[in-house]
């Protein structure tokens, strides 16, 4: 097992080095003027301070000098300390967000999570259950009619689910609003009544003792979770499935029957330990189908997180902005899939005592 | 083929095929179906009855109704069968025959060719894959907008003749040209998928016993590899292909929605149901901008997804196998 874990480390730094090496690609498509905002740390003022930023940061040295400089940073020619680089966490200045990219992540992260956050149990846990209904009863009339949900789902684009429940949910009825809190409750939370511990609005709210806001947050969240979770389900559903399926034809299962244990045993204590192995693997496209989906989803809901940002800032060709996020969406990427094949190497009873 | 009669004869794969030939119809008899105006420059452009910013439910003049702005949602959902067609069938081109040549050449190569681009291909791979069509498609809008593009002027030049039939000595049409950079976007990061599958079956077979028959009959290598092993490789890379080209018009569609694709009044599905983005609290009164473009969309991508699904299951039981030619 060590080597197999040994093995995946090493591929880590190879693969966030080539994914800087192609987002400074996209980069250096740009010219000197707009590259210039990553060096800005306020609105300039006068025509003449971006030429002054571009000799100041050489934005016009070669390439690869350029690129080292954007990773590690750059001795500022005043007073000789290094300053910024990629991997000090400066991503530059986003026009759009009107402070460092790495400030309007720091700021819009926390609605991302918490939506995540709340998306993830129900995608894993109903797409995992509703797979293990289909592969039990195969080919039956319910396999069929999951079959039909889960194929359906796969075709059915992000956004028009989303406005199709708002439609439905908040239009109509009036349910489940879209963005993240309502008037009353944003007011309170951005008090000093009101303490921030996790900037989590349900976590805090909890922990302020504050229910009603706990409520509305949640109210809040009905709808970009439920969006946000059924595309994964047709997915998760799928994958499931065809692994039950294979599970259940192995001999150890007909070997479990014919002792006599109750199908209920036969299933949950053995099929699924069993099955579930490889859905582990699920978790990194968990993973992706939340980083994509935010995009959407947040848009649609007006949901102030990372994603909508993302989908501001490229509508205004704020490319500074567009590059830094993914340079941090795919550098997280890495590391979830990291963790889900570390984590793989421990279930996986055949990688573990090997 | 024996493939066909099972695709036939298969339900739901049969309702896909009918859905596929039925949008086919529609995107032919545009012309017939939703006649532009006299004096339109384009008939991509959504005629617009008027200027009030104010969605008209349907009506007689307008049978799906109208989006802010006038646009016909009737004449908008039929020529945007036409694009649909056209970015999803060029995109799929696209990305296979990229994804096919690198995967082809890793796998015939073998050694260190394999290994860096096999370490390429989990670069490409680590980026989700829409927020990556979003980065490239402003990154090439910001340099396309500036008006000198050099190679990539090119590039966008095939695939402009390709998909709309573009004279490519004369310059890009701007409203094309950002529907290019979407599909470019898509095409740079969407190739990944078919360099494995090839790869996986090329070395799958090579070894095979007929390989080696035709190596022992002295068959040079490059002939081995495009009479044996690519023929069998090839059948699975059409399941990918045709489940992924709805895919592709979901992530166009997408880019559309978020105004990176086709531009405002563009006959695009995905571009008129952002009309209703800000008609958002009274939803329910304009539904027929989300519920008529949204429909098509998903009967569309159905469609595709009903036949890769059941092609798939069809060429199962060989792809898994390991055993002799087709």
């Amino acid at each position: 097992m060590l080597a197999y874990i040994v093995r995946r480390l090493l591929i880590v730094p190879v693969l966030l080095l080539g994914v800087t090496l192609l987002i400074f690609a996209m980069l250096s498509m740009l010219t000197p003027y707009e590259r210039a905002s990553l060096y800005v740390t306020d609105i300039p003022k006068r025509q003449g301070a971006i030429d002054g930023i571009i000799e100041k940061y050489g934005l016009n040295d070669p390439i690869h000098i350029q690129y080292w400089n954007w990773m590690v940073g750059r001795k500022d020619p005043d007073t000789g300390e290094i300053k910024g680089g990629v991997l000090r966490g400066d991503l530059g200045f986003s026009k759009v967000g009107k402070s460092s990219v790495a400030e309007v992540i720091g700021r819009r992260l926390p609605a991302t999570a918490e939506l995540a956050l709340w998306s993830a149990v129900p995608m894993i846990g109903i797409g995992v259950w509703l797979g293990v209904l289909s592969a039990v009863h195969h080919n039956k009339l319910l396999d069929q009619v999951l079959r039909v949900f889960s194929i359906v789902g796969w075709s059915i684009p992000t956004f028009v689910f989303g406005l199709l429940v708002l439609m439905v949910f908040y239009a109509r009825l009036g349910w489940f609003p879209p963005s993240r809190l309502s008037d009353w409750a944003s007011r309170i939370v951005q008090s000093d009544a009101f303490t921030r511990y996790t900037q989590l609005n349900t976590i805090d709210a909890l922990l302020n003792l504050r229910f009603d806001i706990f409520l509305d947050s949640l109210r809040h969240l009905v709808l970009p979770v439920t969006t946000l979770t059924y595309l994964n389900w047709a997915l998760m559903l799928r994958v499931t499935r065809s692994s039950m399926l294979d599970t259940l034809r192995q001999d150890y299962i007909t070997t479990a029957r014919s002792k006599g244990l109750a199908e209920n045993v036969v299933i949950w204590k053995h099929a699924v330990s069993n099955g579930l192995i490889p859905i582990v693997t699920i978790g990194g496209l968990v993973l992706i189908g939340l980083l994509n989906g935010v995009v959407i989803t947040e848009t649609v809901f007006n949901y102030p997180g990372m994603g909508s940002f993302l989908a501001q800032a490229a509508l205004s060709l704020d490319v500074i902005s567009v590059l830094g996020i993914t340079l941090f969406s795919s550098v997280v990427l890495v590391c979830g899939n990291l963790l889900v094949d570390v984590l793989y190497g421990f279930i996986d009873p055949r990688i573990r005592l090997h | 083929m024996k493939v066909v009669k099972k695709l036939l004869t298969n339900p739901a794969s049969l309702a896909g095929i009918i859905l596929l030939v039925l949008f086919a119809v529609v995107a032919v008899a545009a012309p017939r179906m939703a006649p532009p105006p006299e004096n339109s420059r384009d008939p991509y452009m959504i005629p617009r009855d008027g200027f009030s910013t104010m969605p008209e439910g349907p009506s007689d003049v307008h049978p799906l109704g109208t989006t802010e702005g006038q646009y016909d949602i009737y004449y908008g959902v039929i020529w945007g069968t036409r694009t649909a067609f056209r970015v999803g069938v060029v995109i799929t081109i696209f990305t296979s025959i990229v994804g096919l040549t690198i995967g082809s050449v890793a796998a015939y190569y073998g050694g260190w060719i394999d290994e860096v681009l096999m370490r390429v291909t989990e670069i490409f791979q680590a980026f989700p894959f829409l927020l990556a069509a979003i980065t490239l498609s402003s990154v090439l809008q910001t340099i396309y907008g500036r008006g000198e593009a050099g190679p990539l002027m090119f590039l966008a030049k095939i695939l402009a003749l390709l998909t709309f039939g573009h004279n490519p000595t004369e310059q890009v049409d701007p409203i094309q040209l950002q529907i290019l950079t979407g599909m470019l976007a898509i095409i740079f990061f969407g190739w990944m998928t078919y360099a494995r599958v090839i790869r996986g079956n090329i070395l799958a077979v090579r070894d095979l016993e007929y390989a080696l028959a035709a190596r022992t009959i002295g068959a040079s290598n490059l002939r081995i590899l495009f009479r044996h092993l690519l023929p069998n490789a090839v059948f699975p890379v059409l399941v990918i292909a045709s489940m992924d080209t709805g895919s592709y018009v979901l992530t166009f569609a997408a880019l559309s929605f978020l105004g990176l694709g086709a531009q405002r009044g563009y006959a695009d599905w995905g571009q008129m149901i952002s009309f209703a983005r800000s008609w958002i609290p009274s939803l329910a009164n304009h539904w027929y901008i989300v519920v008529y473009p949204g429909v098509a969309i998903v009967l569309f991508v159905l469609a595709w997804n009903l036949v890769g699904d059941a092609l798939r299951d069809i060429l199962d039981p060989r792809m898994r196998g390991k055993g002799g030619g087709l």
